[in-house]
């Protein structure tokens, strides 16, 4: 064992707390930081690297081929900027009707809904190189290759061989299944098969030399459209607006997780930049004595860096191997539902290789600077200094402070930061940063869970339809229009929303959209309004940002609804706040448009409703159930997974963060202490009580405590502005303004008051021990 | 010659701590520097250890000129040429008193088995071989700067330096430290000791230099080197395999 090595190891077990400390503060930042890579990375390198391996269409774009010819198109496709297309292919959209019956053994019904199916010869080509999974791709009539995500079948006999009823179209045997993150349809067959299903539109897929960005793609697909006659294009999808919707959500969680990881570093600086200086400072006879042994300048500051490096590797292996814990079921959670099958829940090699490299790195950096005070250090000195002289303005605060009217243990606290300027200076910036946490998590949490509140409407319960179909549930035998009454005449209700969701074909999209046809009180169940109105007609929509981003949308914006064949024309009027990407709202009188008045009714399956100030949700779940057994009253719950989860997280993060800001603490007043024994045995012998010394020692650092929460505050407000929009911003939606108006004077206060607690907790256990020292044993040691 | 102080002048400042002394010790002279508080003493022991440089003048100890050694050169030449005692001991409180002393054989590259064992016979010798497991805080002044002794002498230094090494102690454990002293330069250890103590010079030195206001102020012999009286097992017990 090397002497360095021998006196590092020494110095590692005689300092417990501030190793301790290191230990922690880097693991807390490790895990954040491993959460929050991994999250990043995970959000964009497999749909990337995917999307890169299929060649995949940066736009997929639907013509009507009644207005544009196959030779318009192919004139279309080589216009400058296009670098390969594929197509053009015929397409027809197919709507399966709900089903609620399993189907026989072999056969296998399409989930309700549209389905876009699409001639294609071979899954290859320039453009959208499909991913066959399972099976093998259609060779001749009727079969049908389906487009599921790797490793996903959804029909209960979805497999190779069996056969799918699709809708005015014959049976068709599944001989693959096929992954396409272009998502340039929901099905293929031969081109042979599909002239037979009657195609309405075609398709071209296209990759532009320039596709970066959400302006770029709208300028390939102006190209492509020029001079086409008007019409000719029905709509199109932007992968941009693909990789929104799958990793949206993933996303959101990036800027919070990140900013904890930020400061979580800052913080570990701070603590490890104090407590070597610490070390260095109440070491200067150490480092005399080292030296004067013969080890050389470059060894002792080797003794100091393996000291923290020490804790600092222990901290990072530990965080890498719990944040590679914590990030499996986060990244399972954000990445769950149809989309599951194109990411891993595996975090990449380089997350963890840059964390394990990474933050002892940044840990060797902080203690360089501190420690290399210990290299320059004059050996004769230092071992007749015994600790490094103090400056004069400690005293001078000193002296001021003991003419004023307050106790002299107060006094004399208040003096003690003055004396270790660039001591204080670190205790105080972490407390300022462990305030800032607790602020931002404050901020975040209120935040979050205004956001909920805004976008889950005014409705305290919703009563959905029993469906006979269902184990344990009745048939109302009440119409919609009765059920409509009954509610509305039930002690308690103020407002009641009827709410058919429908999935239709959005024409000039692959995939089908979920409309929310609502009827009744329905202005006040729609969610927070970022834009535009409310539905006041049959020929509107209101569309959540994420919906209006994947089809290039805006308010004003005219699309068409098709169901069963039947299409009507709307208009985006406003924009509200929903994280849905597949789903808007519309009118009741655009479903009646879409099928008849008594079909419509049919579709009707909830109704929301929002009680009078004051009504009990359980009585008034009690008396519908007891009008209507066929009805199933469920009250509004308070969360959702994904605040649990952020809430979560961030409690656990902030109480990580603010524990070690008051170890930080702890380790301050241990260093004042020790520096102080003299001082603090001389103030013993002239009659200072153990009590006195506790307030004195507990002062100095609540002092710094509410400078902390003065500073920290502020700091708190100002990154939650920036990360609540970053949230919201790759969740993928608007930003309503009352998410950002959570502060307020008493919770202020009171945030400012969190610093003087935090340093008020970190410094009481190494006061009361000031407080029992003897004095004698200050004299023995002295 | 072990030491050649040469014109050496040492500035604090405005200050001259050393102004011109020039001094020469012997092999296996034991020299006590005396003189009262603030007259340079110290300084000059920490221009022999090469802690401090002068400002002026040379410093030559076994033969290096220390003024062309480098922070380096000088921790190099500290942990083989030099072993200290110092008054408060300045033993590593994180340190046993056993890994105390062995850690400066450590620094030259002796393995820890290696180290520990030399270290246990030396403490041994100096009697505290049964506390060395107990760390520097639990152990009483004499013990204390026994450990610190058998750790300046863990390289067989070419020249031993002591800076008040009883002040600290009391009377009975003073009278220990100066035996063990003795019995020390009786086996051809060079020593130079800086004190105030005309009791600690005179029975441990060879030969007194007197410094005032940072010059030699006079030199007196008191008896002929310890080298050349007859060499055995002391009173301290220190000869046995020193």
């Amino acid at each position: 064992m090397s002497a360095v090595w021998q006196v590092s190891r020494a110095a590692v077990k005689r300092r417990k707390v501030q190793t301790f400390v290191i230990g922690l503060v880097v693991l807390t930042s490790t895990v954040a930081l491993v959460v929050a890579l991994g999250l990043l990375d995970a959000a964009s390198t497999p749909f990337d690297r995917t999307f890169d391996q299929q060649y995949g269409a940066h736009l997929v774009v639907t013509f009507d081929p009644a207005k544009a010819t196959g030779a318009q198109l192919a004139e279309a496709a080589h216009r400058p900027g296009v670098t390969a297309v594929s197509g053009p292919f015929a397409q027809v959209v197919l709507t399966a009707p709900p089903t609620r019956t399993n189907p026989p053994p072999g056969v296998d019904y399409p989930a309700p809904g549209p389905i876009t199916v699409v001639g294609r010869a071979d899954p290859g080509g320039p453009v959208d190189r499909v991913d066959l999974w399972d099976g093998r791709w259609v060779s001749g009539p009727g079969e049908v290759v389906l487009m599921r995500p790797p490793g996903q079948e959804f029909g209960v006999n979805e497999r190779v061989g069996s056969r799918i009823l699709l809708p005015d179209a014959p049976p068709l045997t599944i001989v693959g299944f096929a992954s396409s993150l272009s998502q340039s349809a929901g099905a293929w067959v031969t081109p042979g098969q599909m002239a037979a299903l009657h195609p309405t539109a075609t398709q071209l897929l296209l990759r532009f030399a320039h596709a970066d960005t959400d302006g770029q793609v709208a300028a390939g697909l102006a190209a492509v459209t020029a001079g086409l006659p008007p019409g000719a294009s029905l709509g199109s999808l932007s992968y941009l607006a693909v990789k929104q919707d799958m990793t949206g959500t993933a996303r959101a969680y990036v800027p919070f997780l990140l900013g904890f990881g930020v400061l979580g570093l800052v913080v570990a600086v701070l603590i490890v930049a104090n407590v070597v200086s610490g070390a260095v400072v109440s070491g200067f006879r150490h480092i005399g004595v080292l030296k004067a042994l013969g080890f050389t300048p470059n060894q002792v500051v080797s003794v100091y860096l393996v000291m923290v490096l020490a804790p600092g590797v222990a901290g990072a292996v530990l965080g890498t191997g719990l944040g590679h814990l914590a990030a499996q079921p986060l990244l399972r959670m954000v990445f769950q539902g149809f989309h599951a099958g194109y990411f891993s829940a595996t975090l990449s090699p380089w997350v963890e290789v840059l964390t394990l490299l990474g933050m002892p790195a940044t840990v060797l950096l902080a203690a360089l600077v501190p420690a290399l005070r210990a290299h320059r250090l004059s050996a004769a000195r230092a071992i007749s200094a015994g600790s490094a002289p103090r400056a004069g303005r400690g005293l001078r605060v000193q002296r001021r402070l003991s003419g004023t009217r307050l106790p002299r243990a107060v006094s004399l606290g208040l003096g003690l930061p003055f004396a270790r300027p660039g001591r204080t200076a670190l205790t105080l910036a972490s407390l300022a940063l462990g305030v800032t946490t607790v602020t931002l998590a404050t901020g975040l949490a209120s935040s979050v869970n205004a956001l909920m509140l805004t976008s889950k409407e005014d409705v305290q319960t919703v009563v959905y339809v029993g469906d006979a179909s269902v184990a344990g549930q009745v048939q109302p035998k009440l119409t919609d229009q009765q059920i409509d009454s009954t509610l509305r005449a039930l002690p308690g209700a103020a407002r009641v929303a009827a709410a058919a969701p429908v999935q239709l074909h959005v024409v000039g999209a692959d995939q089908g959209a979920w409309v929310w046809f609502l009827r009744g009180d329905s202005a006040t169940v729609g969610g927070a309004l970022l834009k535009g109105r409310w539905l006041n007609g049959p020929g509107e929509v209101v569309a959540p940002t994420p919906f209006l981003r994947k089809y290039g949308l805006s308010v004003g914006s005219r699309l068409t609804l098709e169901l069963n064949g039947r299409q009507q024309a709307v208009t985006v009027v406003g924009e509200n706040l929903d994280g849905n990407a597949d789903s808007m709202d519309a009118g009741w009188g655009a479903l009646t448009a879409l099928t008849s008045e008594q079909a419509a009714h049919r579709y009707v399956n909830q109704y929301w409703v929002g009680l009078a100030p004051g009504a009990d949700v359980g009585a008034y779940d009690n008396a519908v159930k007891a009008a209507e057994p066929g009805l199933e009253p469920a009250a509004r719950g308070g969360t959702n997974s994904i605040t649990v989860s952020i809430v979560g997280s961030t409690s656990v993060l902030t109480l990580l963060l603010s524990t070690v800001a008051a170890l930080g603490v702890f380790n301050t007043v241990v260093l004042n202490a020790r520096e102080r024994r003299r001082d603090l045995g001389m103030l013993k012998s002239i009659g200072m009580t153990p009590r006195q010394v506790r307030v004195m020692m507990v002062t100095s650092m609540a002092a710094l405590g509410l400078a902390g929460g003065v500073l920290g505050v502020p700091v708190g407000i100002a990154v939650h502005h920036v990360i609540i929009p970053a949230m919201t911003d790759a969740a993928g939606f608007g930003l309503p303004p009352g998410v950002m108006a959570v502060w307020h004077l008493p919770l202020l206060a009171l945030l400012v008051l969190a610093g003087i607690a935090i340093a008020v907790l970190g410094a009481l256990v190494p006061a009361h021990s000031a407080a029992r020292l003897t004095i004698a044993e200050v004299l023995r040691n002295e | 010659m072990v030491v050649r102080l040469d014109g050496v002048r040492k500035e604090y400042g405005d200050t001259a701590a050393l102004d011109g002394v020039s001094l020469e010790i012997r092999a296996g002279e034991a020299v006590a520097v005396m003189g009262p508080s603030g007259c340079g003493k110290s300084t000059l022991l920490n221009m022999v250890a090469g802690l401090d440089r002068p400002t002026a003048g040379s410093v030559t100890v076994d033969g290096e000129d220390l003024g062309r050694l480098n922070e380096t050169g000088l921790a190099l030449f500290r942990r083989r040429r030099i072993g200290m005692v110092f008054q408060f001991f300045n033993l590593i409180d994180d340190l046993s008193a056993l890994d105390n002393v062995a850690l400066a054989a450590q620094l030259t590259g002796s393995s820890a088995a290696q180290a520990r064992k030399r270290a246990l016979e030396l403490l041994d010798e100096l009697g505290v071989a049964d506390r060395r497991n107990a760390y520097p805080s639990v152990l009483s002044g004499g013990e204390r700067q026994r450990v610190s002794v058998a750790r300046a002498l863990m390289n067989r230094p070419a020249l031993l330096l002591a800076d008040e090494p009883t002040g600290a102690l009391d009377s009975r454990s003073g009278e220990q430290v100066m035996d063990l002293l003795i019995d020390l330069n009786q086996i051809g250890q060079t020593l130079l000791i800086v004190t105030h103590d005309q009791h600690l010079a005179t029975r441990c030195a060879s030969r007194l230099v007197q410094v005032a206001d940072g010059r030699i102020a006079g030199e007196s012999v008191i008896a002929e080197p310890a080298a050349a009286r007859p060499s055995g097992v002391g009173r301290s017990g220190v000869g046995r395999t020193t």
